[in-house]
């Protein structure tokens, strides 16, 4: 018996050096974080390969393959979102409305961590000893964080907020103030507030993905901090392309329409 | 022949792709219905490449024979570019095309495209799953 214990214990030790094997290095010994991601999927392999099924850009190819998970709607299995009683109803008022007060569909940035989350929309990720530079294809957003670094004195209230990071052991930690109340954090009609804080934590698993657990604490519409899992895989190939949301967006000129022309659309 | 003959119909709601969980800019649940599946085929008269969604328009002949001219919402171009689709290669003005989707709530000749079949048979997706950005089946919070 003990022997089996030792066995599976070797066994699993070795599992875990392999996994951490794979994980790329930076010179300063540091995982490196650089390159293309995708947001909200498990699956590993180029971007057709993971996003063959019924998901976010699939091609049709595998209609069993699993779908790519996004920043609008609850996944199965995550409890509900701790916000005080008067901002819980807001938010089903959001979802009762199916989202048409989404600031993205006026093109406002995404914020945190829906922009990290959402899987329809490739990030790049390029780091440095002293900074990492977040690019995200989705409404053109940036984010450069410096580590080491504290917070300015002198922040503007932002769409994406103020990152600083350090790193514990192996994990990037990314510390976020400074935003705006303009974006909704993951689901419709998840509002926040200008006192919004948020806490990332960045672990590059594996050569493929990076495990991606991000805190929100927000004392004026939360109960308490709000935990989110996620997981961001590698896409190699993909190219950062051009989305210019404002070219053409129709949308809200329609949504206004179904109100002004009384179509039903709400939930009950 | 050339317009194909028009199929429009209801399928049944068991085939319909609706429920998956997915994300793209903005609500497709507001404008169209995912209990109206509709399947069209008809020659692709315009294609509008644009963000946030492209659009293009199909003429269709309708059960009297008469052509309507039907306009359909998807995916922008990067996403496109990102699924296969080959601009001026996998679909252009003149093709007949199968696409499937979902109705406009507002009854007019718009759909939200999902699959479409294009020449030569090859199946892509040219829309995200119905109700896209609408808050999918449970809201984020439970009210007391």
């Amino acid at each position: 018996m003990r022997a089996g214990f030792a066995t599976l214990s070797v066994l699993l030790l070795a599992a875990t050096a392999s996994a951490q094997s794979t994980v790329p290095r930076a010179a300063d010994g540091k995982p490196d974080l650089t390159g293309v991601w995708q947001g909200g999927s498990t699956q590993a392999g180029n971007w057709e390969e993971a996003n063959g099924g019924t998901g976010v850009g699939g091609t049709g190819r595998n209609p069993s393959a699993p779908v790519v998970l996004s920043s609008n709607d609850r996944p199965a299995g995550r409890a509900g979102a701790p916000y005080q009683d008067w901002a819980a109803k807001k938010v089903l008022e959001a979802f009762n409305r199916r989202g048409i007060d989404d600031p993205a569909a006026q093109c406002l940035p995404g914020g945190i961590p829906r922009s990290v989350i959402l899987g329809l929309f490739p990030q790049q990720f390029v780091q440095t000893p002293t900074q990492i530079v977040i690019l995200y294809e989705y409404m053109h957003t940036f984010r450069v964080i410096p580590i080491n670094a504290k917070h300015p004195d002198d922040v503007i209230p932002s769409y994406m907020g103020n990152s600083v990071a350090r790193w514990d052991g192996d994990t990037l930690v990314v510390d976020v103030t400074g935003f705006n109340d303009k974006t909704w954090l993951s689901g419709t009609g998840t509002f926040h507030s200008d006192a919004l804080h948020i806490t990332e934590r960045y672990t590059r698993v594996s050569r493929d993905r990076i495990n991606y657990e991000v805190t929100m604490e927000d004392p004026k519409v939360l109960t308490g901090p709000w935990r989110i899992e996620s997981s961001l895989m590698l896409r190699e190939g993909t190219r950062l392309q051009e989305y210019i949301c404002a070219e053409n967006n129709l949308d809200p000129a329609r949504y206004e329409q179904l109100l002004k022309n009384g179509v039903k659309f709400t939930r009950e | 022949m050339k317009h194909a003959i028009a199929f429009v119909g209801l399928i049944a709601a068991a085939l319909c792709l609706s429920g998956s969980s997915t994300s793209a800019h903005h609500s497709f649940g507001a404008e169209y219905d995912a209990n109206k599946p509709i399947t069209l085929t008809g020659v692709v008269t315009n294609i509008v490449r644009t963000n946030p969604h492209s659009h293009f328009s199909l003429d269709v002949k309708d059960a009297q024979g008469k052509v309507v001219n039907w306009k359909l919402e998807g995916y922008p171009p990067a996403v496109l570019f990102r699924t296969g689709w080959k601009k001026d290669v996998t679909m252009k003005p003149g093709d007949t095309i199968t696409v499937f989707g979902w109705r406009a709530r507002d009854g007019g000749n718009w759909a939200h495209s999902r699959e479409i079949t294009v020449p030569g048979g090859q199946k892509l997706f040219f829309g995200p799953p119905a109700g896209t950005g609408d808050g999918g089946n449970t809201p984020a919070v439970e009210v007391k």
